[in-house]
Parts: C-alpha cells; structure tokens; sequence
C-alpha cells in the first residue's frame, strides 16, 4: 500500500463522515417523522368526525335547544372534514391555522352539546349514550396525544434543520422549510369534554 | 422522542404511591399481573398517586405509562390503571396495540360500572380488584380461556 491510497482512504472516509453529519440523512428522517405524526393526528380527527352522526339518535330524546347544537356541530363537522392537509402542506401556516380553526370550532360545539345532554337523565343513563360519550372522550385524549406528538417531531425537526452542520444539507440538498406546530385555536378546544366520573 | 421524567418510580407491578393498599393485597395482585404476563405477554400495572401535581388525569397517566415503557415497543401493549385518591380521579391507560381489547366503552364501563362502585363505598381494594379482572378478562385471547 502506497501513501497515495492510504490518503485517500482517510479522504474518503472524511467525506463519508461529514456526509453523515451534514443532514443528508437526518432531515428526510425529522421530516418523515413528522408526516407520519401528522397522518396520525389526521386519523384521530377523522375518527372523531366518524362518531358524530351516532349523536343524532341520542338527540332525539333532547329538546329544540339540544337539536340546534346538534345542528352546529354536524355544520361544523362538515366544514372541518373539508379541509384536508396534505404533507406538503405542512409548512403553510395559513393552510394549518384554517385546519385548526374548523377542528377547533367541532370541538368546541360537542364539548357543548354533550354538556347540555347532562340535563337529561333519560340520554345520560342511556347505555348507548354512555358507550358513545366514552369513545368521544377517548378519541379526544387520542387526538391531544396525537397533536402533542406531532408537535414534538416538528421541534425536532425545526430544530434540526437549523442546527449546524444539519443546516448545511437541509438548506443546500433538500431545500428544507420548517414546519408549522399545531396550536387549537381556542383555548381548551382539545381537551376532552371533562366528564367527572367521581360520584356526586 | 425523549422520554419524560417520570413522576413516581416504577418499584414493580403495583405502585401504591398514595399508600392506600394493603401490603397482603399488593403481593396478591402482583403474582396475578405476573401471570397474565406470563401467560398473554400483556404488562399491567396499577399505580395509585397522592397527588397529581396539578395535572389533568389524561396528561398524568400517560407521562406514566410512556416514561415507564409499559408494554413492547412494537406491540404497545401496556395497561396502566391510575388511582387519585385526593384527587378522587381514576382513570385506565391502554398501549395502542390493546385499543381493539380494551376499546374506549368498556373502559368507561369497568371504570363507572366496576370500579367506581367499591370505590364510592371506601374499598379501593374491592375496586382495583374488580377493575384488573375485567381488564384481564379482556386481553386474554378466548383459547386462553377455555383452556382455563
């Protein structure tokens, strides 16, 4: 073995090594992550809008009052299942927030509704309704989760497209944007209906 | 994803934190988590908390149960069943993997129908109990069963 190869060799394994350190791999990985994340936040969403038209039969042993919220939240159901992100869309802020706004909004008017379904003993004790408002608080913890998880992977992500020398590849190679976290536009909106389970 | 710190130690399948279970039960119910291990791989702890530190149920418990890595990674089978005595909070915890045994309903129906009476009663022991039966009954495949 000469000299002339044994350079190369630590050549070669040099660039191989700033390669690896430069963000040709770690910023498809942060950014595959967060799609993934996002599918998943989408899924629950879905899930939660796929519950809603069992909610009408409940309903019917309701008041005028209870229906015109029923009414809202099928409007509104309407309107969030209309928008859809696509993950290409995950770095358009406008694009998110509108998302945001309308999931927010449904939330926010079944939170409503089945607080105003409390006034009725004969909905609230009704098995049906039970199993319903069960899987509608556990699609709500489902989608937090999913919503705290997205955000995670888009910190990392964000984070390491800024981060020398990751940056370097994210903004030469890959022409990387940062994402958009997702913040429920009102307050509480995500957080489940608080349903006390302690007796009274 | 780093992992959160968790806000009680894992010290084995039955964490009484709060201090409201007898040390004869806890070895009891520890030999019955043991054995569903053992026989569905499934991992069951329950925990009970004397404080939740100002957090929602919802946040505290699954801090728990990702902090503490129940279940297999791939599987994500772990249950964890949360006891808030002060916080007269309950609330049962279940890996993704488990959603199709465990499903939403029949969590909300162990909880209010098969916890909560013994609880109101004073007898968290009766309750965790009862809960972790229904619970086992649930993820033990039905040729597990028959063969019991």
């Amino acid at each position: 073995m000469n000299l002339k190869t044994i350079v190369r060799g630590i050549a070669l394994a040099a660039a191989s090594l700033s390669l690896a350190a430069c963000g040709i791999n770690s910023v498809p990985a942060a950014e595959e992550s967060a799609k993934a994340k996002w599918a998943d936040v989408e899924a629950q969403f879905q899930r939660r809008a796929n519950l809603i038209p069992n909610l009408v039969e409940v309903a019917q042993g309701a008041a005028q009052n209870e229906r015109a919220i029923l009414t809202e939240v099928t409007e509104a159901r309407a309107r969030a299942t209309g928008i859809n992100i696509s993950a290409d869309d995950l770095g358009d802020s406008a694009k998110v927030e509108e998302f945001a706004a309308a999931q927010s909004q449904l939330g926010a008017g079944l939170g409503r509704l089945l607080a105003s379904f409390e006034a009725y003993p004969q909905i609230t004790s009704n098995q049906n309704y039970l199993a319903l408002q069960s899987q509608l608080e556990g699609t709500e913890n489902r989608i937090a989760v999913a919503i705290r998880d997205y955000n995670e992977a888009v910190r990392q992500y964000n984070t390491t497209i800024r981060t020398f020398p990751d940056t370097i590849g994210a903004n030469i190679i890959h022409g990387a944007e940062p994402l958009v976290p997702y913040s429920a536009v009102t307050e509480g909106a995500e957080e489940a209906p608080q349903i006390d389970l302690t007796s009274n | 994803m780093g992992k959160p710190e968790p806000a009680l130690e894992l010290t084995g399948r039955v964490v009484d934190a709060a201090d409201i279970l007898s040390p004869d039960f806890e070895e009891q119910m520890t030999a019955i988590l043991a054995d569903l291990e053992e026989d569905t791989r499934v991992q069951l702890v329950v925990a009970t908390t004397p404080d939740l530190n100002g957090y929602e149920i919802e946040t505290y418990s699954l801090n728990l149960a990702r902090a503490w890595g129940l279940g297999d990674k791939a599987r994500d089978d772990g249950l964890l069943l949360v006891v808030a005595p002060n916080e007269r909070q309950l609330r049962i915890d279940v890996g993704y993997g488990l959603e199709a045994s465990v499903e939403d309903e029949e969590a909300g129906e162990i909880i209010r129908e098969v916890i909560l009476p013994h609880f109101e009663n004073g007898n968290y022991e009766a309750g965790i109990s009862a809960g972790v039966d229904r619970l086992i009954e649930e993820v033990t495949p039905y040729d597990l069963k028959v063969a019991a």
